[in-house]
């Protein structure tokens, strides 16, 4: 019943919520998605023969192709739809353009916990505690240090965002950013007390970079992700309905609270998943949200989905060109640094762009 | 609405830091005793190629006189027989495509929680990988001999830390008839990074006759408080910086402007390898340099 009125008001004549228009976006998106994957896995720092990797099983082209390209580029596509969905997600709810995932505390948390790990030097959960024993043992102490760092924040913020509605998005975000301050203070205690061999492994962690992960991890990562994507999309259709306002929004039904808290934990827990992962990836749930947001309207049910695939795209080519950086530095540059040199001049052209055809949106 | 319900998150939180901090506390000791480990499939018994991820474990396999094996190395790596081979990338972010690519049968890795989990990743891969760690001068010793038994040169290898033993031995007896200057060994100026205790400069400084002033530092790279060095009073500064940034305004400081400044002469004592001996020969003649004749064979 009160979907036309938010529509009316949300998509200022940018196309609408159709189901046609929506499938269609979807399919591209995803096509788009899905194309991205085929080339990430294709090229990179080694040459490799298609067919060699397709059909001798045991070859070291099949090796790179299965075991390196595929689930790199899917770990990719997981944590990049889970940034994008956030940013979009954080944008509306929070009512500010600039939120993105980090905003809300979870980096700084995250950044926190594996500093932390790293500075003291630990390498394996099992030299944290040797006893746990088993698949436990081997997960990585900076993965599970920063994943604790960032519920520590997500508690932090949603506690703050309890008590009276209408200050909750600005007590949110102000405890974000405040949180944020005050672990980027401590990290920067744990660096200057850190020996310098241990200050490069802290830099490049933070810097944010797609690594290697074991088939169970992205399976795990990939229903934290679809999970936390869920929550946001189901709730999308009542967080166009926060933006009238929250008064108005309970005035329609809207349980205004509740949504907000779901949206707060969904986008919390997805950014905190993929944290641990990468370390920080920054400009890719700020980026691509606004990019679809200026393309196709502020129409939540549209952008969580379309950002998600977006982020994923993006996310993969960027790390793809990381890869293909090898051979010119010896290194791969942390992906965190292309998808900023990337999205950043984009984000502007786009920008200006619109603004000189006079659509602010 | 719900203000009266706060206490929930909040005793979450304490318990998530309660659990961070007994974590963190049980691990201290438990990271320092790193020791010698492989990772992946066995070695085969005749390894022919050999990646190495850091410079000091492509001069362990140099002077075993295996560097027909190398077939990778770090691009740190700057001796000139390894000049044209591939490089697949640094300590902490190694090329995983690129060591796959060389299908080396034997890594040497440092390991370090930096480069944990693409050398997992690689051991998976059916990479036999020798994770050796070089902090102290017995660490170094152990990787030379745990590479010669890898390469099947044992004999080589035990030639080289005999070696390396011997020296110690021979500037140890030297050293204890002169007189021990005060030395501050830096890495870097700006900040002040100096060899502290469990450093293997440290170590080899105290063979070599001399007095660490930064032996009460709290890690073995820390960053020294520039009032101590002051107060410390050295007679001689090694400089060990790869830059000279910061140098002037040190150098500068009463009580360092009186000290002798000396260069290292090669990168022997930068290197935790098989150069240590030579290294140690060269810091005990800038320690000495009025006693060298005998000491020098």
């Amino acid at each position: 019943m009160s979907e036309p009125a938010t529509s009316q008001r949300a998509h200022g004549g940018a196309g609408g919520f159709r189901a046609s228009r929506a499938v269609m976006l979807f399919g591209g998106f995803l096509v788009l998605a899905v194309g991205c994957l085929a080339v990430a896995v294709r090229f990179g720092e080694q040459s490799i023969s298609l067919t060699a990797a397709l059909t001798e099983p045991t070859s070291t082209d099949a090796v790179i192709f299965w075991s390196l390209r595929l689930p790199r580029a899917l770990l990719g596509a997981i944590v990049g739809a889970g940034l994008a969905a956030s940013g979009a997600t954080l944008q509306g709810l929070l009512r500010n353009p600039l939120a993105d995932p980090f905003v809300l505390g979870v980096s700084g948390g995250a950044a926190m916990g594996a500093t932390l790990a790293l500075a003291v030097g630990l390498g394996t959960v099992g030299e944290v505690a040797p006893g746990l024993g088993g698949a436990m043992a081997r997960l990585s102490a900076p993965a599970l240090f920063s994943f604790l760092g960032a519920g520590a924040a997500i508690l932090f913020v949603l506690s703050a965002s309890r008590g009276s509605a209408s200050r909750a998005p600005y007590a949110a975000l102000l405890t974000g950013v405040v949180f944020n301050a005050f672990a980027s203070a401590a990290i920067t205690l744990v660096k200057t007390l850190s020996a310098p061999d241990r200050l490069g492994e802290i830099l490049y962690w933070l810097a944010g970079a797609l690594g290697y992960e074991r088939g169970g991890t992205l399976a795990l990562s990939a229903l934290l992700q679809a999970g936390a994507i869920g929550v946001m999309w189901v709730l999308s259709a009542r967080l166009n309905l926060l933006s009238l306002g929250d008064d108005d929004a309970a005035s329609l039904g809207v349980p205004v609270a509740a949504t907000r808290r779901w949206l707060l934990l969904a986008a919390s827990a997805s950014v905190a998943g993929a944290v641990a992962l990468t370390g920080l990836i920054g400009f890719v749930g700020l980026i691509v949200p606004h990019l679809l947001r200026l393309a196709f309207g502020p129409d939540q049910r549209l952008l969580v989905p379309l950002s998600a695939l977006g982020g994923a795209a993006f996310l993969v080519l960027s790390d793809l060109l990381a890869r293909l950086a090898f051979p010119l530095f010896g290194a791969e540059p942390p992906v965190g640094v292309v998808t900023a040199l990337l999205g950043g001049p984009l984000f502007l052209a786009l920008l200006r762009r619109r603004v000189r055809l006079g659509t602010s949106h | 609405m719900n203000t009266t319900s706060t206490s929930r998150p909040r005793s979450g939180m304490s318990v998530l830091l309660a659990t961070v901090l007994c974590l963190l506390a049980g691990t201290v000791s438990a990271a320092e005793t790193s020791s010698l480990r492989t990772l992946g499939p066995p070695a085969p018994s005749k390894v022919r190629r050999v990646v190495t991820l850091a410079p000091s474990l492509s001069e362990m396999v140099l002077s075993l006189g295996a560097g027909s094996t190398l077939v990778g190395v770090s691009r740190f790596d700057e001796a000139k027989e390894v000049a044209k081979l591939p490089r697949v990338g640094g300590f902490t972010d190694p090329s995983v495509e690129a060591v796959i690519a060389l299908k080396p049968d034997l890594l040497l890795v440092q390991p370090g929680p930096g480069n944990q989990r693409p050398v997992e990743k690689m051991a998976e891969l059916g990479v036999p990988v020798l994770l050796l760690p070089l902090h102290s001068v017995a660490d170094v010793l152990a990787a030379m001999r745990a590479v010669g038994k890898a390469l099947g040169r044992e004999k080589e290898a035990e030639a080289v830390v005999v070696g390396i033993e011997a020296t110690r031995t021979r500037i140890r007896e030297a050293a204890k008839k002169l007189p021990a200057p005060r030395v501050l060994f830096v890495y870097g100026f700006e900040p002040l990074v100096v060899a502290g205790p469990g450093s293997f400069a440290d170590e080899l400084l105290r063979d070599a006759g001399g007095i660490n002033v930064a032996a009460d530092a709290s890690s073995a790279y820390p960053v020294y408080s520039v009032e101590r060095v002051v107060r410390a009073r050295a007679t001689v500064v090694v400089d060990a910086a790869d830059v000279d940034v910061g140098k002037d305004k040190l150098r500068a400081l009463p009580g360092l402007s009186s000290a002798r400044w000396v260069d290292l002469p090669s990168m022997s004592l930068l290197q935790p390898g098989p150069s240590l001996g030579r290294g140690l020969e060269e810091l005990f003649r800038l320690l000495h340099p009025e006693g060298t004749g005998k000491a020098a064979p």
